[in-house]
This record gives structure tokens, sequence and C-alpha cells, in this order.
């Protein structure tokens, strides 16, 4: 069954095109990701899909639901957790969840819902002392309170440390196996990639890579660089590079460890050195530098493929 | 209870909450607004000693000033200040139905300052030569429905303020003129060209002091203050529909967008 539907979703801010013709749609029990960056578009059409705003074109629909003529119906069966909206500074944490336990029908108990968002602790805390991701935890608690069916979530994890961002991912996971539908946008690769079982690639308001296009993408998270030695052409190497800047080869893959290994291996065995050798998860930045390489035509985006 | 009414009044004991635990809302709305209501007319006493009539004009002129300060600038400052840290949004996202959010807020508001203005009145029936009002639910009614409207007009009036911090200021005209429309600087409409107190004279505090001043009235019948009521309350009515109309079609939930 279809949880969300969105269809050639456009949205205009003034002259800004916010989202320009989006569509896809998200199974019930699903985890889907919207990976872009900022501005792509992501949390305006989180914002249709909540009813905060109408769409100017296309035809949204959640729980088979229009989110902005039944509002309050859809609001009642959806759990949000909002980019950057704001909390009562001089309430505590538990203060907040029990006010909101009595703005929403049904729901968990305080203890309950603070546990699942790793805020145990912070119970007492006033929420204008918590840090950035600890109130991300605390948007976390409320948007779960109401047991929704479908999750949306803006950005979940941003300045989350590692310890709460797993925690984070393993909530999300208990309540899509438990039958919630969840859609998150994210700029993190890895985010999407451990968490979604679908997804799209946004960026400028449109989708630029969806279904297994987007998750070969994704799953390029390593990136290896390094200076070529003296004489080295990058034809000798034994791995082809994604791209070569300036002197530096650099590598996408989905594995980088492997591919550095393989190369130093190489090296050893001539006796040369890899100077400034960089092995680290690529950023959402290297992969659009590679979509736009891609659109460029260049030729070194080909070995991108293979390598991956 | 219907659900609907279960989230007004939820949402109005939770800003009652809050309100009782904010020292800026504390200091303005209650402070000022006891020390004021009190006050004032205590002094008017005092200068113009077995004067009753000079009391009662004061207290409701005064009153009506308050009323100005505790609902529409208290709305104003509550909601734009929520708009911009995109708590209203927050709020939203609860399910809650938007005219209970809104609503609920204006429920504290009303209650509260029905309760305060009620405090003033019992203070100055011991402490100055106020009368008793004649027709005390008259007087309940004008209070009630005062702060209800000014609360709608408030927030009505949050589109034109551009954030917070100005709200006070942007509110302060209208804390004036309901001031001398009402009475609460003295008899200066005397002195003021006759069109200026016909234009006074429309605004939804003049009617609040009007209706009030006919529940002070010495003498009267139930049928007569309802007949002297009907058009100031006519004009509250009309102020009603213009708050709703506006917030309807104009009430900003977000931040302005770049």
């Amino acid at each position: 069954m279809t949880a969300i539907l969105v269809d050639g979703l456009r949205k205009h801010y003034g002259d800004f095109a916010a989202v320009r013709d989006v569509s896809f749609d998200v199974s019930q029990g699903e985890v889907f990701a919207l990976l872009g960056r900022n501005g792509a578009g992501k949390t305006t059409t989180l914002e249709v899909l909540a009813g905060f705003a109408a769409p100017d074109a296309g035809t949204v629909r959640v729980l088979g639901l229009d989110p902005v003529k039944d509002r309050t119906e859809v609001r009642r069966s959806c759990g949000i957790m909002l980019q950057e909206a704001g909390f009562f500074p001089d309430l505590t944490v538990a203060q907040t969840v029990d006010a909101w336990r009595d703005f929403v029908a049904a729901p968990r108990p305080r203890d309950e819902a603070l546990e699942m968002a790793g805020l145990t602790a912070k119970a007492g805390t006033k929420v204008r002392q918590l840090s950035g991701g600890e109130k991300r935890r605390l948007d976390l608690a409320l948007a779960i309170l109401s047991r929704p069916d479908v999750l949306f979530l803006d950005e979940p994890t941003t300045g989350m440390d590692p310890e709460a961002r797993r925690n984070t991912w393993d909530v999300i996971r208990d309540l899509a196996g438990q039958g919630t539908t969840v859609l998150l946008t994210t700029h993190y690769l890895e985010e999407a990639q451990r968490l979604a079982s679908r997804m799209a690639i946004m960026d400028h308001g449109e989708v630029v890579a969806s279904g297994g296009m987007a998750e070969t993408l994704a799953a390029q998270t390593g990136r290896v660089a390094f200076e070529l030695p003296g004489a080295v052409t990058p034809e000798e190497l034994p791995l082809p590079p994604s791209s070569v800047e300036g002197r530096t080869a650099v590598y996408r893959v989905a594995d980088p460890d492997l591919a550095a290994r393989t190369l130093l291996n190489w090296a050893g065995e001539r006796g040369l050195r890899l100077h400034g050798l960089e092995v680290r998860t690529a950023s959402l930045e290297d992969l659009f530098l590679d979509l736009a390489a891609d659109a460029d035509g260049h030729p070194e985006n080909e070995h991108a493929k293979e390598v991956a | 209870m219907t659900v609907a009414a279960r989230d007004l009044v939820t949402v109005a004991r939770f800003d009652a909450r809050l309100f009782w635990r904010d020292r800026t809302a504390l200091s303005t709305s209650v402070t000022l607004f006891l020390l004021l209501g009190v006050g004032l007319p205590v002094m008017a006493d005092r200068l113009q000693p077995g004067h009753p009539e000079a009391v009662v004009a004061q207290h409701l002129g005064i009153l009506s000033m308050l009323l100005v300060l505790a609902t529409f600038g208290q709305v104003v400052n509550t909601l734009t200040t929520r708009r911009d840290q995109l708590l209203l949004k927050r709020l939203r996202a609860t399910g809650m139905a938007d005219r209970d959010i809104l609503g609920g807020g204006v429920l504290n508001l009303v209650l509260q300052n029905t309760l305060l203005a009620a405090v003033v009145s019992v203070a100055l029936y011991a402490l100055t030569s106020l009368p008793v009002p004649r027709d005390p639910l008259l007087l309940l009614v004008a209070v009630v429905a005062g702060a209800a409207v000014l609360c709608l007009l408030g927030t009505a009036f949050t589109p034109l303020v551009p954030r917070p911090e100005v709200g006070a200021v942007m509110t302060m005209p209208f804390f004036l003129l309901a001031g001398v429309g009402a009475g609460g600087f003295g008899p200066l409409t005397e002195m003021l060209p006759g069109w200026v107190s016909t234009l006074l004279g429309l605004l939804p505090t003049d009617a609040v002091a009007d209706i009030a001043r006919i529940a002070y009235a010495a003498d009267g019948t139930f049928g007569g203050d309802l007949a002297a009521a009907a058009g100031p309350a006519l004009k509250l009515a009309a102020w009603a529909a213009i708050g709703l109309f506006a917030v309807s079609r104009w009430f900003r939930w977000d931040p302005r967008r770049q």
C-alpha cells in the first residue's frame, strides 16, 4: 500500500522555485530518504507533505489524504521532526514532553518517549540548556509521541554525536519494523544508505537520481586520494582513478580500505611512496562533483563506475 | 466535552502555565495592571473626594487602557515571539486545529484579565468611593467581550509586526488612543475637536467603557440596560467580525520567508 505519494510537485516562494517537478512514492512500513544539499528542496517537499504549505502544482497524498484539505486528520496520523522549530526554553525536557502528551491523542508514556530518544538523563534539564544534538533528540521524542503511522524526519541527526546518531538510527529502524512509514531528509550519504530501503537524490528542486542509480551513488561513500609519485602516469596505477586533479589521483569507491590497500601494496612493491594519502568517507559534495562531472561528460567518470 | 473543546482548554491551560512563569509578562500585564488599575482611581478619589462619578470615569478609562495592554499587547507579543521561534509551527505539527491553538491563548487571556479586572474592582470598592455596579453581570459581559475582541484584534494585527521586538512599540499607539478615548487620562475628549472624539468613539475600548458605564449608572432597568448596551455591543460585534476576517485571511504562522 502506498503511504506517501508525490506526483509532479512544484512549489515556488515568490520568484524562487523551491521544488520543480518532484515525484516519488513510499510504501507503508518503508524508509525512504531524500538526499540532498541545503537548498535542494527537501524541506519544502516535507512541508508540503505535512500540510504546512500548499503545492503550486502536482498531487500530494499521505495515507490517501490531501495534507492541505484534510490537514488535521493527516497531522494526527503523522509525526513530524522539524528542522529548526523552537521549543519553550524555560520548560524542562520532561515538562515539554508532558505538555505535548496533552496535545496529541493516545500518547506514549513520557518515560518511554524519553527512553527512545535517549533523553532519560536530561529529563530535568531546561530546554535552553540542551545542546543542539539533545534538542534534535527532544524533537524526535515529540515526533514519535503520538505513535504515528507516518514519520517525517527533516535531517534527524544533524548536530548529534555519533552515539546519538546510531541510537536514532536504531529507533527509526525499530519503528519501521513495526510498520511505521518513514520519510527522512538528510545530507549524510551514510545515513541514507544505512536507513533507507529506497532513496532519491535532490538538487536545485529536482530529483537528479533515484532508485538503483541513487543507491549506487550513495554506496560510493569512500574517497581515497594521494599525490601521484614523480614519474607515474594515471594509466600505470593498478586501479583507474575516478579523477585526477592536478597531480592528485582521487578514487570514489564503496570500499576505500580495499582500494587503499591495493594501492599501497602496488606502491610498496615498486618502492614508491604515496604522499598525502587520504582515506575518508565521501561527503554529499563529493557525490555532486561526480554528478556534475557526469553531466559534463568527463571521461574520468567512466572509471568511477568501473571501480564501484 | 468534545475533542475541539478539549484541545482549546488544553492550550489555554498550557498558556496560563507559561504566562505565570514569564517575568516580563508578569511585570507588564499583571503588576502594571494592578498598580495603575488601583493606583490612579485611588489618586483621583483622594484629589477630588466626594465625587464617585469621577472615580467611575477614571476607573473605566484606565481599565480600558490596561485591557489593551494585557490582551491586545500581550497577544501580539506572545504570537510574534512564537511565530518567529517557529513554535506556532511546532504546535501545529501536533494535529491540533488552528483555531484551538490561537483560541486557547485567547481563552487564557480573557479569563486572566477578567480575574485581574475583578481584583482591581474589588480593591477599589474597598479603598475608594467607587460604588458597586448596579448591574454586575453587564460589567462582566463588558470585560469578557472586550478582552476577547481585543485578543482577536491583536491576533489579526500580528502580520503587520515584523519582529517581536517591535511589538510593544507598535501596540503603544492603540494603548494611548484607548486611554484618550475611554477617559484614562481624564476627560481629554472634551478638549478635542468633535470629529476626533467621534473617531475615538469607534474604538472597541470605547464600547467596553460605554457598556461598563451603563452597568455603573445609578438607575436603570434590566430592559433599559440592554437597550442602551445594544449600540456598543454591536460595535464590538463589528470589530469581532473584522478581526475574524483578518485572521482567517492574513494570519501568518511562519516568519516571512526570504
